[in-house]
Formats: structure tokens, C-alpha cells, sequence
């Protein structure tokens, strides 16, 4: 990063604060998750780096060591927000990958929504299972078989989550690999939400019994 | 956001809920799905010559996703293929009064019927060439 710091001259690490005199800094506006980071834009982060850079930056930025002073209050709420959005997105692979997948101009949900039959004929039986698992109650055979759906789900979006990360690695540019990871992409989103019709169920029936 | 009384009524009864038989020759079978929220949509038509003399559904999603599939059996029900897959979302959208943010439930009815009878028509087409091929 080429910037100094506007108070004591020293380089920059961060877009957000002066590690060295503290002094809060104006980012410019449409910063990326990675650049709130310092970082460019890649397939994978270290997480344990990242969370470790989190909380470093977040010591200099938070709001409490800035009471007396209503301006850079602001500034440090802004600047502490800054950080948990890019966090959110950084730490959370299908996140940071519908984050990438825009920023490579892959295209969105919306521009790309075909799905083979077969996978939505599946996606029909899941929530047949979770109704039918609805209507039976708790303690059933249908809710049972729910465990088992559920726990087929999971391995299905952990296989789903790496192959997008695989398919990100290294950041691809051509359409045809785009629009495979949106599909991969929308396939977790059906996966997600079955898996919380199923959490959620779960809970109704804990809470009945 | 209020849902109108029309999607109400649809969502509370629901017309022709069920299935048709999928591996009929007469059944067009189109299933749909919205990766924004996830819904996915089953719609099915039963036709006899070039006319549908039944149609059934079966939606996992919001009101406004049950309502317009719900209208949209009802719809298509005595229309020829042609005329069924010539129903646009916006007809739907007009008659059940649904907010913008809903509006991509009626597209998904829509992508829904042109499914079903794309299915049709692929099933019924296949069916005799395939004779020949399997005499050839």
C-alpha cells in the first residue's frame, strides 16, 4: 500500500487506521472486503491471519477509545463496521465466493438460475420429507428419516463447498467456469435451505415435547 | 408487506394440489426453482389431442409462490399447449396484486408452465422417432 499516514508520515498497512500513531483515516468509498484487509482480491484467505489482523485492527478502531470525541466516534464506528462487513464476507467461503464471482463479473442468481431437473425432482423430494416429517411429529419414523436426509445434506455441501473453492483456484476468468460456480453456488442455496427447514423443525418438536 | 385477499385465498385453498402421473405419456411434468430464496415449484399437465384437461402442483415456498402457481393450474386447465405457454407473469402478477418484490414467484409460474408443456411436447415428439430408430 502506497499511503502515509496523514499525521505522522509513517506507511500505511491499513485503509482504516495508522497502526503506528493511531490516528483514524477516511477510506475511500467502494473499498473491497480484501482491501478493508490490505489485501487483493483472492481465492483463498488464511483465516487464522485474517481473524488475527481482525482483532489487531479492531483494538485501534473501536468506538469505546474514541467517547470524548463526537467526530471520530463516527469515524470509528464506521471504520470498526467496515471491518466486520469485510470479515463477514472474507471468513465465510460461499460468501467470499458470491463476493469473487460478481467482482470477476460472473453472473448473479438472478441471470442464472437453470438447474438440471434431476437436482430440483431432488430438491422436491427433500422438502416432501421435511412435511411429511412435519405432519408425523416428533419421535416418528419420518422425522428419523430426516436425520438421516439431513446428514446426506451436509456431506452434499461440504463436496459442494469444495469444488467452489477448487474452481476459484486460480481466479477464472471465462464465462463457462463462471456460470459452473453460480450453478454449484445455487445448489448450496437449495441445500441451505432445506437444512434450515430441518433445524427449524427439529426445534419445534424439542420444544413440544 | 400485506399479502392482497386473492393470494390469501389461494394460499389458504389452494386449488389442484397433488401430482399427476410423471411417467404417463399424457403428463407434461415441469419443475422450477428460485435460487434467490430457494422455492422450487412442481407443475403438472395432463393433455388429451393438443388440449389440458388437468393440472396439478405441488410448491414449496412463500404465499405468493403457492398463490401463483395455484392460479396457474387454474389457468391453464381447457387451454391448448400453445395458449397455456403463451400466459405471461405479468398477467399473474395483475391478477393476484403482488408487490415487486414478489414478482419473481409469478416469473417462476410461468418458467413453470412453459416446463410442463416443453416436457409434454418433448416426451410426445421423442415417442415416434423412437420406434423407428429402435426398428433401424
Amino acid at each position: 500500500m502506497e499511503r502515509t499516514c496523514p499525521a505522522c508520515g509513517t506507511a500505511l498497512n491499513s485503509p482504516l487506521v495508522c497502526e503506528s500513531c493511531g490516528e483514524l483515516l477516511e477510506p475511500e468509498p467502494g473499498l473491497t472486503p480484501f482491501a478493508v484487509f490490505g489485501l487483493e482480491p483472492a481465492a483463498e484467505v488464511a483465516a487464522d491471519a485474517l481473524r488475527k489482523r481482525l482483532l489487531a485492527l479492531t483494538r485501534r478502531t473501536h468506538p469505546d477509545f474514541f467517547g470524548s470525541d463526537p467526530g471520530a466516534r463516527r469515524r470509528a464506528e464506521s471504520n470498526t463496521a467496515a471491518l466486520n462487513e469485510a470479515w463477514d464476507v472474507l471468513s465465510d467461503d460461499i460468501r467470499r465466493a458470491n463476493w469473487l464471482l460478481g467482482y470477476l463479473g460472473g453472473p448473479d442468481e438472478k441471470a442464472e438460475r437453470d438447474m438440471p431437473q434431476s437436482f430440483l425432482l431432488e430438491v422436491m423430494e427433500w422438502n416432501e420429507a421435511v412435511e411429511e416429517a412435519r405432519a408425523a411429529g416428533a419421535d416418528t419414523d419420518a422425522t428419523r428419516t430426516l436425520t438421516t436426509l439431513e446428514a446426506e445434506l451436509l456431506a452434499e455441501r461440504t463436496s459442494l463447498v469444495t469444488r467452489i473453492r477448487e474452481g476459484l483456484l486460480p481466479l477464472p476468468t471465462d464465462t463457462d467456469r463462471l456460470v459452473e460456480l453460480r450453478r454449484l453456488m445455487n445448489a448450496v442455496r437449495y441445500l441451505d435451505r432445506t437444512l434450515h427447514e430441518i433445524a427449524e423443525l427439529r426445534l419445534s418438536h424439542a420444544s413440544s415435547r | 408487506m400485506a399479502y392482497s385477499n386473492k393470494v390469501l385465498d389461494h394460499y389458504n385453498n389452494p386449488r389442484n394440489v397433488g401430482a399427476l402421473d410423471k411417467s404417463s405419456q399424457e403428463v407434461g411434468t415441469g419443475v422450477v426453482g428460485a435460487p434467490e430464496c430457494g422455492d422450487v415449484m412442481k407443475l403438472q399437465i395432463q393433455v388429451e389431442g393438443d388440449r389440458i384437461v388437468d393440472a396439478k402442483f405441488k410448491t414449496f415456498g412463500c404465499g405468493s409462490a403457492i398463490a401463483s402457481s395455484s392460479l396457474a393450474t387454474e389457468w391453464v386447465k381447457g387451454k391448448t399447449l400453445d395458449e397455456a405457454a403463451a400466459i405471461r407473469n405479468t398477467e399473474i402478477v395483475q391478477e393476484l396484486s403482488l408487490p415487486p418484490v414478489k414478482i419473481h414467484c409469478s416469473v417462476l409460474a410461468e418458467d413453470a408452465i412453459k416446463a410442463a408443456v416443453e416436457d409434454y411436447k418433448k416426451k410426445n415428439i421423442k415417442a415416434a422417432p423412437a420406434t423407428t430408430e429402435a426398428q433401424a
